[in-house]
Order: structure tokens, then sequence, then C-alpha cells
């Protein structure tokens, strides 16, 4: 091979791979708006996003998988600890972090800031994004429940409180989230029918529940069977 | 040193070790708050996120420190000529680090851009413009004069030229989450990916045919070649960044099929390396220079080729995205790539800056393995940590806490692994700033 070969084969290589580059990067321009729901993007979403880079919690948390990994991805933050529960977290972070071993800076935010904090977190949420991240994707969730099922060999109950996010907040024997309270003797003091009442509608129960309600998260036979597991636990 | 100007280099890379070590300092500190609690007073006022800026940003600084000062050192020799402007040089070197000082008591206060790596606010960045502007007007000036062009030359010209253009999608603000993301990835994908391997490619064929006497014009076909593969995988590489943001479902395509070649350029340099060493024309006379150019080239493909080809594909990438096993992938790729290719410029320059011909190696040595094998160890106990997270919390969806305590121990050995790896950086740093000659046994 002679210098002058070589000399094309960068010129190629490299215009081959810029002319795609620069041809999927005008496509996506294009595609953008719908794929993110522009239409949704109001001044108040712009204003969280601001809020979310004047406090740099994108060095700790991801948003969309990129950031710190020293805390949980917030994509889909909204759908899983629900308002009130980021409205807590933000707020109290030494009541909410308390029980936990890592924990949260306070970050003196007004009530309107968290309120467009959380306008932006429900934009984003709402990202056409390949149904990423995994731990909160339906479908991918109800699989992991089949594996625990399957291959570890635990009921259809505990597979759904392992894998539908229960354990974000509440934990077993010690291993899980420390926002609400730990679950090991819960069958002794609720039954079945009141595990899945209350679980359906927190607030209807409790009005000053910080549970985000699991009917859209659950479904009926999912809520039975998380019910049942949990009222054996004395 | 045959020319005074190279003494410029001389300054920037005593500006960058002393950078390295504080960087190290901080990284022990995430390391600690993975695996022991921090309490809730000390977080408030310095959280994790401020220590990731700032452990994040010293990297950029001491890496870009190592760049400039290693392009000060060559071009007077490739050119045959002085550089333009020792004042604006050291002018621009003395801007950067301003810069780089404000920015990380300004990180300490709060005051930051609040983006992942580029967190220097405005109108800072802009001054990062300034300086960049400087230091192009100052290299390209001495090429255009000396009009003795190479492809070592053309190639570090352009990769800078790149480097700096591609800072400017940093400077607007975006409305939008997913447009942002884009563009911030043509910052730092397009950086480490595009730019930086052409500036080191070039500054690496630059030693390699220095130290091993090999004709340049065979040292200069291989360069062309690789940095054609590097652009060719690593522009349209740049996908692999947007599996999950939000763009069109064809980046899975283009993203899994350039990204998945990545390693080919990368295992083209080591073969090169290894030949080009084969065929030497000089002795080998500092063999520590010469270890630490094999080490950049193994450490290099292992970094970033193989670690980064394991979770490319977008079929495990949906598991893996944005947990510890990026982190083991980053850690190992930035070392090997950038971190050791510096050390290796820093090795051939220094002691020739300071007219001396053969150096004592020892203490350099022991550094160079201690650093080299407690960041292998660190890739692998990071890696345990991320494949532990991606099959706990992402696979299996137990929760994010959940995942994290069983990720500690391994995090906590990367802690103690740390350790291990700043008293190799110590003694580097050491062994650089004082480097003496080789006494010979008296006859």
């Amino acid at each position: 091979m002679t210098k002058k070969t070589a000399f094309w084969i960068f010129l190629i290589g490299t215009l081959s791979s810029a002319a795609v580059f620069l041809w999927a990067t005008y496509d996506t321009n294009r595609q953008i708006a719908t794929l993110s729901h522009v239409d949704k993007l109001s001044d108040e979403v712009v204003a969280g996003k601001r809020v979310f880079e004047r406090h740099n919690c994108n060095d700790c948390h991801t948003i969309l998988g990129f950031g710190g990994y020293y805390a949980p991805d917030l994509t889909r933050v909204v759908q899983r600890v629900g308002e009130d529960g980021i409205r807590f977290r933000v707020k109290h972070p030494e009541q909410a972090f308390a029980n936990s071993w890592r924990k949260m800076p306070q970050q003196n935010l007004s009530d309107q800031e968290i309120a467009d904090l959380i306008a932006f977190f429900t934009w984003v949420g709402n990202v056409n994004n390949n149904d990423w991240p995994p731990q909160d994707s339906r479908k991918r969730i109800s699989r992991g429940e089949q594996m625990m099922v399957a291959t570890v060999g635990v009921s259809p109950g505990a597979a759904v409180f392992q894998t539908k996010g229960c354990m974000n907040c509440h934990s077993l024997h010690g291993t899980g989230g420390t926002f609400g309270p730990a679950l090991d003797k819960i069958g002794a003091a609720l039954s079945a029918v009141q595990i899945e009442k209350y679980v359906k509608n927190p607030k209807g129960v409790n009005p000053k529940a910080m549970m985000p309600s699991q009917k859209d998260n659950l479904s009926e036979r999912e809520l039975e069977e998380v019910a049942g597991f949990l009222a054996t636990l004395k | 040193m045959e020319y005074r100007s190279q003494k410029i280099a001389y300054w920037y890379f005593v500006a960058a070790l002393p950078l390295f070590v504080l960087q190290i300092f901080l990284g022990l500190y995430l390391a600690f708050s993975y695996t022991f609690t921090v309490p809730q007073s000390v977080v408030n006022v310095f959280p994790f996120a401020t220590a990731r800026a700032m452990h994040t940003n010293l990297l950029v600084l001491w890496m870009l420190l190592g760049f400039m000062g290693g392009t000060y050192y060559i071009v007077p020799e490739e050119t045959g000529s002085e550089i333009f402007s020792e004042k604006l040089a050291y002018l621009q070197l003395f801007a950067l680090l301003a810069v780089g000082v404000i920015a990380l008591v300004g990180f300490f206060f709060g005051w930051t851009k609040g983006r992942p790596l580029l967190e220097i606010p405005p109108p800072l960045n802009y001054f990062v413009v300034v300086g960049a502007l400087i230091f192009l007007f100052n290299v390209a000036i001495t090429m255009l004069k000396a009009n003795r062009w190479s492809v070592t030359q053309g190639t570090l010209l352009g990769g800078l030229v790149f480097l700096a253009l591609l800072y400017l999608f940093d400077i607007p603000f975006y409305r939008n989450e997913v447009v942002d993301w884009y563009y911030w990835w043509w910052v730092i994908h397009l950086w480490v990916e595009g730019a930086w391997e052409l500036v080191t490619a070039s500054i690496f064929a630059f030693i390699l045919m220095k130290l091993t006497g090999v004709d340049r014009q065979v040292v200069e076909k291989w360069l062309y070649v690789e940095i054609g593969l590097f652009l060719f995988t690593g522009l349209a590489g740049t996908g692999h960044h947007y599996y999950w943001i939000g763009a069109p479902r064809y980046w899975l395509w283009i993203g899994g099929v350039f990204s998945a070649l990545e390693p080919l350029p990368i295992l083209l340099m080591l073969i090169d390396t290894m030949n080009h060493i084969k065929e030497r024309k000089n002795p080998i006379v500092n063999r520590l220079t010469w270890t630490y150019a094999v080490g950049c080239a193994v450490m290099h493909l292992i970094g970033a080729g193989v670690w980064g080809f394991l979770h490319t594909l977008p079929q495990i990438n949906y598991y893996t995205h944005g947990s510890q096993v990026t982190v083991s992938h980053g850690h190992l790729a930035f070392f090997g790539a950038y971190a050791l290719l510096n050390l290796m410029t820093f090795y051939y320059a220094m002691p020739r800056l300071k007219g001396i011909e053969e150096y004592d190696d020892t203490r350099g040595k022991y550094g160079f393995w201690i650093m080299t094998t407690a960041m292998m160890l660190m890739g692998l106990t990071f890696g345990v940590a991320g494949v532990l997270q991606s099959y706990v919390e992402r696979a299996l969806g137990l929760g994010f806490m959940t995942a994290q305590s069983y990720m500690r121990l391994w995090m906590g050995a990367t802690f103690f692994i740390g350790l291990i790896f700043l008293s190799g950086v110590l003694t580097t740093v050491t062994d650089l700033l004082t480097i003496r000659p080789k006494v010979r046994a008296q006859a």
C-alpha cells in the first residue's frame, strides 16, 4: 500500500461516515418534535429544566441514562414515585433519607421551583425513547416477574412485589427502600383485602399517605397476588 | 531540545501534573461516598455532584494542558521553526489555569451550568473559547509561516480545530432535553472518539517516529489509515449514545454497526506500534518511555476498544446504559487512551527539555506498574458492580437502592484500590517533576 492509497482510505472513510451522520442528524431534527412531544414543551417545563441544571442534579442522577450514577435515574421518576413522592424527597431530604445510607442534599427550593421541576420530569417521562429504562418498562418488568417465578422459585405475589417497584420504597428483611415502612410484619396488621384496598388508592384510606396509587401500575391479578403475598408476612 | 520555544511545553506539563493528583483525591471521595454513609450535614455543603464535577473537569483540564504542551513541543521540530509567539503561549496557559481555578472554586459555591462534564458556566466558557482561539492562532501561524507540511502536522492541526469547533455546541441553552443530549454528545463523543483521537494519534506517531527511527513515510502512511478508520467508525458511531434519548429508531442500527467497528483502528494502532518497535533503527535508551508507548497502545485497546465493544450493541446497552458498566469503561478508556499518552509525552519530552539524555527510571517504573495494575483492577471492580446493577436493578427490577447494597462491597474495593492507584500517581508525578540523569556505575 502506498501513502496515496492510505490518503484515499482516510478521505473516503471520513466523508462517508460524515455523510451518514449528517443526514441522520438532519432527519432526527425533523422527527424530534414528534418523538419528544414538543407541543407539550411549555415554559414551565423549560423553567424546570433550568432548576434541574442550576442545582446540578444531573451530576448525581442520570436522566435518559446520562449524568451521575450515584442516585436513581429520573427519566420515569413521575411514574415511579409520583408527584407527591418527588415533592417530599426534594423538600425534606433529611426526612426522606433519614433511614437511607445514602443522602440527598437539601436544595432549599421554593414550591414554584419544585412544581416546575415536576413539570419537567413529567415531560421527559413521556419522551418516546424505545422503552428505556428497563426497570420502569411495563413490558420488561412482566418478563422480570416471569423470570423470578421460574428461576428463583418465588411465589407470583412475591415476584410482583419485587419487580413492580414496591422495593423502591419498602423493604423486606432489610433489603429495599427506606421511604415507606418495612413490610416484614404487615400481615399481622392488615388483611389481604385491606392491603388491596390501600394499594389501589392510598389517599382514599389515609389522606396523608405519601404512596402513589398503584391502580394503573398493577393489573387486577397482580393486585390480588401481591396483597395475598403480603398478608402472609406475620 | 532543539528549539528554545519548546520550553513552553515544560510549563504546560508542570501545570497539568498537580491537577492529575487533585483529580484522584476527588475520585477517592466519590468512591468513598458510594461505600460509606456521608452524613446529611456534609452532603448539604459538599454533595457528590460537586465532587464529580470537579473530578471530571480536572480530568479534561489536565488532559488538554497535556495535549497543548505536547503540541508546543512537537510543532517546532516538525516545522523546523520557533513557535510564532512564546508570550501568547504563556498568556494562554495562564488564562486556561485561571479559568480552571475559578471554575473549581465556583463549583464549590454552586456556580455551575449543570450539564454533566460541561459544568463550566457562562461567561467562563467564553474564556475557554478565547483561550482555544489564541492557541489555534499561535499553532496555525507557526505552521503556515514554516510551510513544511507533514501528515503529522496536518492531523494535529485538524484535530485541534475540530476540538475547538465542537466545544461551540456547549454554548447555547437547549429548551428541549432530547436536543440538549443530542448536541451534548457532539462535544463529548466527538471529542473523545474524534478530535482527541486525531490529536493523540499525531502525537503518538511523532514520538514513535523519533523513538524508533522508523521512516516517516511508513509511520505517516499508517497514520492516514488509522485516522481514517477512527473517523469512519467514530463519527457515525456517535449513534450509540442516541439509542434511548428519544431519537429515531434507526440510530440503533447506525450506532450498533459503526461503533462495533470502533476497536479496529485501535487494534491497528497496537499492531503498528509493535511493528515499528520491532523494526526500530535506534537503540532503546530510555526503556520506560518505550514501556509507556506499548502500555498506552495496549490499555487503549482494552479500555476503549474491548470494554467499549462489550456494551455498545443496543441489546446489551439497554441494560447497562447509565450503570457502573459505563463507569468501568470510562475509567479504563480515559486512562489507557489519554492519561498514558500524556504521561508518555511527558516522559519523552521532560528529560529532553532539561537536557537529560538518559534518565533514572527506577521510580518511574514503579509508578507505571502500580498505576496500570490498579486501574485494571478498578476496571474489574467497577465492572462487577455494573453487571450486578444491570441485573438486579434493570433485569429483575428490584429497585435502585437494593442494587446499590449488593454493589457496595465492590465500590468499597474500588476505594481501596483507588488508594493504591493514588500511590502510583504520586510516585509518577514526583518522578516527573524531579527527573534526574541516570548515574552510570563507575568502571
